[in-house]
Formats: C-alpha cells, structure tokens, sequence
C-alpha cells in the first residue's frame, strides 16, 4: 500500500501528457511488434526477427527527454529503439521487407537501420560493436561544441564484451556527452545471468571507468522517466558520460516470434504482470489521466499507422541486383569487376625544383599538418602520438603543440576504441585520421574496420559514410621486431568490400597519397612500411598535392618482363632489375600505390608490352594478392603471354626474429632477381 | 479477408520445420494470438500463435516436414 502510494505521488510530478505520450509510443512499437510477428507466424514476412518484447518503456520513455537532433546507435534487438526515435514506419517495413525505398534501399535490413534525419545513426548486428562508434558520435558532437547528446543501447549480453569495456574507457577519459544504455533484459540470447557473469550488476561497473553508474527499473515508467530525465540533463550539460542499466525483461525469444523459453513459466508470468505496456496503460486509467476510450484511440491509430507502413512496403519495388554493386564506395567504379579497368588520370608531374628532400616520415607529417590546416574537421588519433614523443615513428611531431591535445588525441592502447572512435565522428562528417602502429595489431580491431567502417556506407544505402583514415605501420625487413610486429596483412583488408587501401614507396607518394585519403569519401587504409620511413628518402613539394587513388606508376621501363610490386618491395624489386640489366635481362617495375582501387589498366598495358610478369610483395605468397593479379594477367592476356605469370611472396611462416630467416623468408633484390630470371627462363 | 498461413522462417538458418502438432481443430474458430500449431524447428518445439482471428481451415499433415514458406492453412 505505501509503495503504490509513493508510486502514485511519483506519477503525478510527470506530467500527465508525458506520461500519454510515453504510452502512445509504447503502443506504437507494440503495434509494430505484434504486426511483425503475426506477419512471420502467417508467413507473410520471410525475414530474421529478434523480438524487443518487453523492452518497450525504454526508448518510449527516452524519447520524450531527447529530440532527433541526439544521435542514438542501437542493435539488431532494435526496432524499439527506432520506432520511437522516429524513424518512419513505412521506411522501416520497407527496409525489413528488402524494399528499394526502405530507409536503406533494403540493403541493410531490419539489423542495420540507419537513419540520420531521425538521429538513429548506426545500427549494429555485432554485440557491443556500436559503443566505440557511439564515442566517436559523442567526440563530434563535443568538439563542435554542440549541445547534442549520443546514446548507445545494447543487451546486457554486450556487456561481456572487450569493445563495450574500451569504449567505457575512452569515454571516461575524454569525458564524452554519451549514455551507455544498457537494456538489460536478464538474457544474453540464449544463456540468463548468471550463466555467463559473476557480476551483481552492471551499473557499477562504471565506476572502475571514473564515471557514474545508475540502475533504473524500466518496468516503472514514472520513475524511470524521473531517472532519466536528470541524468540526460547531467549528460547534456558536459558532464561527461553516464551508464544506465535499465531493467527490464526480454518476454520474447532471442530470435523468432512467441515468448521466451529461456524463463520458467512462473517468472514469464510474473514479467509479463510487470511489463510496463499493460501497466502503465491501467495506471493512466486509474489516474484518471486517461480514459480507455482515449488509450482505445491510440492503439488503434498506431495499429492504422503500422498497417499503412505494411501495405505501402509490400507494394513497394524489392531492391533489384543491379545495386549490387552501388553504394560500396561512392564511386561504383571502384569495385574491381572482371573485364573492367577504367583508366584513371594520373597526378600532373611535379615540376623540378619544386621538391625538397625528406624522409617518408616527414612526408606523412606534413600531409598530416596540411589535413589539419585547411578542414577543421581533420583530427588525428592514437596511441601516443601526441608530443613527445609525436608517434612512435615520429610521424605527429610537432602537430599537438601546434594544433592542441583536442585535435591530435592521445588514446589509451585499445584499438577498437580507437577506430570505433574515428568510425562514429567520420559518420557525422568529420575526417579523423587514425595512427595503429603496427599492422598485425589490426586483429584487435579488425571488427570496427570490416564489419562497421567498410560496410556502413552499404548497409545504410549511402545514408550514412564514413570518411575515415587509418595509418598502419608495417614491419618486415627492419630485423628483430619479431612474429607478432612485422607481418604484411594487407590481404586481409583487400578482401573486405569498402575499403580503399594505399601502400606508398617513396615520400612523395605518400604524402599524396595520404591528403587523398584523408579527403576521400570512404574509408581508407594507408599501410606505411616502417622500412620506408627512415629509409626512403626523397623529394616531394611543399604544399598540398593529391595522388589520385587508383594510379598505379611506372618505376623503370623494361622490354622483357613486368615486375608488379608496392611498398618497400618496390626498392628491392628496382635493385633487382638493376642487376639483371647487367645480364641484358630488361625489367619494368610498376609500383602499384593503391592496391584498391586498383590499376589493372596500367598494369594489363604494361605486359600487353613485355609479355611476362612477376607480381612481388612481403606478404605470404600463399593466398597473397599476387594470387589475383596473375590470375586476372593470365585471364586477360593468356595468349599473349610468353611464361605463366609468377607470384613472389613470404615464406607461408610467422617473421622470425632471428636475422637469418627474417631477411631471407621475405622476398629480397637478390631472390626476387633468381625469380625473375625463371620466368624469363620459361619455354 | 482471408489470412494465409504458412511455414514461418523464426530464426536466421531455418529452412524448413515439422509441424508437429495442429492444436485447433480443423474448421474451429479462433482468436489472433491463440496457439494454433506446434512447429520444430533444428533448436526447439514452439507454439505458433494465430496471427488473425477467424476460421481455421487446415490444408497440410501435422507430423510431416516442410519448407519455410509452405501454404500450410488459412484463417477466414
């Protein structure tokens, strides 16, 4: 009896109209829901859905404390979240339906809404993924110093996750203007706590991060709005970020339709008595803020709204296969497509006596300084690159002390955290470059390039795009950095629709190359041999210049084989050639620059002329790309052709550490020259 | 307004079920959201419930297997 009493006193400080429209979109998102799984039991809709029953109060509540200028990422588990972020229902079906004028052209589906003019600005299938691009959302709105305030909902499954505990990190340290909701309906998928944590809550958790932590029943709408609406003042005011965990109850399965089989009948009934759709709905009656002919009057106007959005997907045109191949990059040319080698124009030649002399490492600073002069939208990211030391390769110094810790951030070691953060600022237009210091530690965040970075601009349909760089520096050849620092993985990033992917040799190149990527529309990988940056020294302008992506350059011209190369492999492949022109054996060296998009014009020409070809790289030759650029040679100029086309690549073993094997397991001027004079040898 | 009852796809890899069990009688009334057949899928047994009220008329087997999207019944 007292509780109900003070629960009462706690309805009556919201406002009755607060309170109806929390339950008109609670009705809302359980019209959708209901709709949705009665089309899945009739067979109506053949798509995947993981039911948010029971979860409804949380974004209905949210939404009456935020407008769509808030940026919101949620999850698969997710349509709740839309729908009463206000993307359109009828968008939304259609998305769900595969429909052509879905919110995302129906090629991300019902998992990976993105819709910006409603703020729900990413969506992601992969657990605890969105929370590092919710810092990213959050660092935008900061820097920009808007009043925007970033929420990021996930499961309390997500909560087991390393990107969630990165991302509370960095969002601690930078103190962002961020919510960490945790929806925590007591299951991850298949398996209830605590069946996979030991922990008692999540809430406080945050403490360990340096900020607040605060534990909310959802299921009582009234103060859960109270709770709410001070910690969305306290977020909004720059006091820096907050973790909800906002109980709740999952009545559904984790995917598919009915109710949940991971509770026992008892506690089904007992969540279900406490599902805040039916209660709030009696509360308003007993109140008498409403009376059930007015509640009558919304459900049925959210059942009418959800049957329009229906009937309009159904009848909608499904996304035909002719968009295939749009909206991976901005250009649809990119995609490499068999039989198909657009020619790109090449950048003007510098004129002489225009360069000065520098090392690559200089060259990759001054690109970096000139980013950040002209957009300030550029930024730059990672660990330790502020001053000192000003990178580990010296590639930022200096740029701190010149452009200050808010534009050249220092990050703590987590590399999820760090593209997670490049990921979420890009989707809002900025331009962060981010610094990963060695290329093998792309496994710690290969997810964030991949699933997130590389696939946003196609799953939202070119909604949303991510203008992102990452430097990542290679290792190989330089001796003693061991198994886990030297590797060449850039075959892992080709294989990934999405991204474009550099890998300069000389420091004009790359200096071009990188103000290229910077202000590219899409995601960029530049890879930076560490060989290159103390070692290759060369000339390059003062001043921005842009090396179009895609121009691949004729190093050496040749008569008898083309050797195509990238990277430091470029310098040992000319040393090559300048020893086989001893022996009469004529050598041209393309150096490729950007290995996507890539330029089989200039490369298919090249051998059209010498009639062999020899593809070389640091990389494991096995499953190497050296492996599609003969495939694709012989393909197009099998006939032509005087010898099968070579790959030379690594040794299939980790880089040792001991000199020996390190030089000699990687392709070198002398074993690339005996591998040369086998194809030449070929009869 | 006849509503079309077929084999739902319920999670990501199904592609067919066994409808196991008709737990409303052939020509029997029911309510949208009663159960109205069991299907198995690889994972588990689960209660399909009526997405319409109306008339159940049953066109398949209980016990036997189908695709996902097989005209199983109709409610009128």
């Amino acid at each position: 009896m007292m509780q109900s009493q003070a629960q009462a006193a706690a309805r009556l400080d919201v406002e009755p109209a607060v309170l109806v429209n929390i339950y008109r979109q609670m009705s809302r998102i359980r019209a959708v829901d209901k709709a949705i799984q009665a089309g899945l039991s009739g067979g109506k809709f053949l798509f995947s859905y993981w039911p948010m029953t029971g979860q409804e109060s949380i974004p209905a509540t949210i939404s009456q404390l935020i407008s769509k200028r808030d940026y919101m990422v949620t999850t698969y588990r997710g349509i709740h979240d839309q729908v009463a972020k206000g993307v359109p229902l009828a968008g939304l079906f259609s998305e769900a339906l595969g429909r052509f004028d879905g919110v995302n052209k129906g090629k991300g589906g019902s998992p990976h809404i993105s819709d910006p003019s409603s703020g729900s600005m990413l969506t992601t299938a992969i657990v605890g993924g969105g929370a590092p691009i919710a810092n990213g959302l959050a660092l935008a709105a900061k820097m920009r110093t808007e009043d925007r305030i970033t929420i990021v909902n996930f499961g309390d499954g997500a909560t087991s996750i390393g990107a969630v505990h990165e991302a509370m990190n960095l969002a601690g340290v930078w103190k962002l203007p961020l919510i960490f909701l945790c929806q925590n309906n007591q299951i991850g998928e298949y398996t209830p706590i605590p069946g996979y944590t030991a922990s008692k809550d999540f809430a406080s958790r945050a403490a360990g991060y340096g900020f607040k932590g605060v534990k909310l029943d959802a299921n009582d709408v009234p103060a859960f709005y109270q709770g709410m609406k001070k910690i969305i003042e306290e977020v909004r005011r720059g006091e820096g970020p907050i973790f909800v965990e906002a109980l709740t109850m999952r009545l559904g399965p984790h995917a598919g339709v009915g109710d949940t089989k991971e509770l026992s009948r008892e506690a089904l009934q007992a969540a279900k008595e406490a599902w805040p759709v039916p209660r709030l709905r009696a509360q308003l009656i007993e109140d008498g803020i409403s009376t059930e002919q007015q509640l009558a009057e919304i459900d049925e106007a959210a059942r009418q709204e959800v049957d329009a959005a229906i009937a309009h997907a159904l009848a909608a045109t499904p996304t035909p296969r002719e968009e295939t191949l749009i909206d991976v990059y901005a250009d649809p040319s990119v995609p490499p497509r068999r039989g198909h080698y657009p020619r790109r124009e090449a950048e003007a030649e510098p004129g002489s006596g225009t360069g000065k002399p520098m090392l690559m490492l200089d060259a990759i600073r001054e690109a970096q300084d000139l980013a950040l002069e002209q957009d300030a939208g550029v930024f730059l990211l990672g660990e330790d690159i502020g001053d000192p030391p000003g990178g580990v390769f010296a590639t930022s110094r200096g740029l701190q002390t010149k452009y200050g810790p808010e534009r050249v951030r220092v990050t703590p070691i987590a590399e999820t955290a760090i593209i997670g953060a490049g990921i979420g600022a890009a989707l809002v237009g900025m331009r962060p470059v981010a610094e990963i210091m060695f290329n093998d530690f792309a496994g710690v965040c290969l997810d964030q390039i991949f699933n997130h970075a590389a696939k946003q601009r196609y799953m939202s349909g070119s909604a949303t795009h991510v203008p992102m760089t990452i430097r990542m520096m290679v290792g190989g050849g330089t001796g003693g950095y061991g198994a886990q620092h030297s590797q060449s993985l850039e075959a892992w990033l080709l294989h990934t629709p999405g991204l474009k992917v550099t890998f300069p040799s000389t420091p004009f190149d790359a200096k071009g190359l990188l103000l290229s990527c910077i202000f590219d529309e899409d995601p960029c990988v530049q890879l930076e041999s560490i060989r290159l940056l103390r070692g290759a020294r060369g000339e390059a302008p003062a001043g921005d210049y842009r090396i179009p992506l895609g121009v691949a350059k004729v190093r050496r011209e040749g008569s008898d084989i083309t050797v195509v190369t990238y990277g430091w492999q470029v310098q040992e492949s000319l040393a090559a050639a300048e020893e086989l022109a001893k022996e009469g054996i004529s050598v041209e060296v393309i150096d490729l620059r950007t290995l996507v998009p890539l330029d089989y014009h200039r490369v298919l020409d090249s051998v059209k002329k010498t009639r062999r070809a020899l593809v070389v790289h640091a990389a494991t030759e096995f499953c190497g790309f050296g492996g599609e650029i003969a495939s694709t040679v012989h393909e197009e100029l099998f006939s032509t052709l005087k010898a099968p086309v070579g790959r030379f690549g690594a040794d299939f073993a980790p880089i040792a550490y001991c000199r020996d094997i390190e030089l000699n397991q990687i392709p070198q001027a002398k074993s690339i020259a005996a591998r040369i004079r086998e194809v030449i040898a070929f009869k | 307004m006849t509503t079309q009852l077929t084999i739902p796809r319920l999670e990501m890899s199904m592609t067919e079920g066994v409808l196991t069990e008709w737990l409303v009688a052939d020509g029997a009334q029911v309510n949208e959201g009663d159960p109205i057949y069991s299907l198995e899928t690889g994972k588990s047994i689960q209660e399909i419930q009526s997405p319409a009220s109306g008339r159940l008329t049953q066109k398949a087997r209980a016990g036997e297997t189908y695709p996902v999207g097989t005209d199983i019944g109709e409610i009128a």
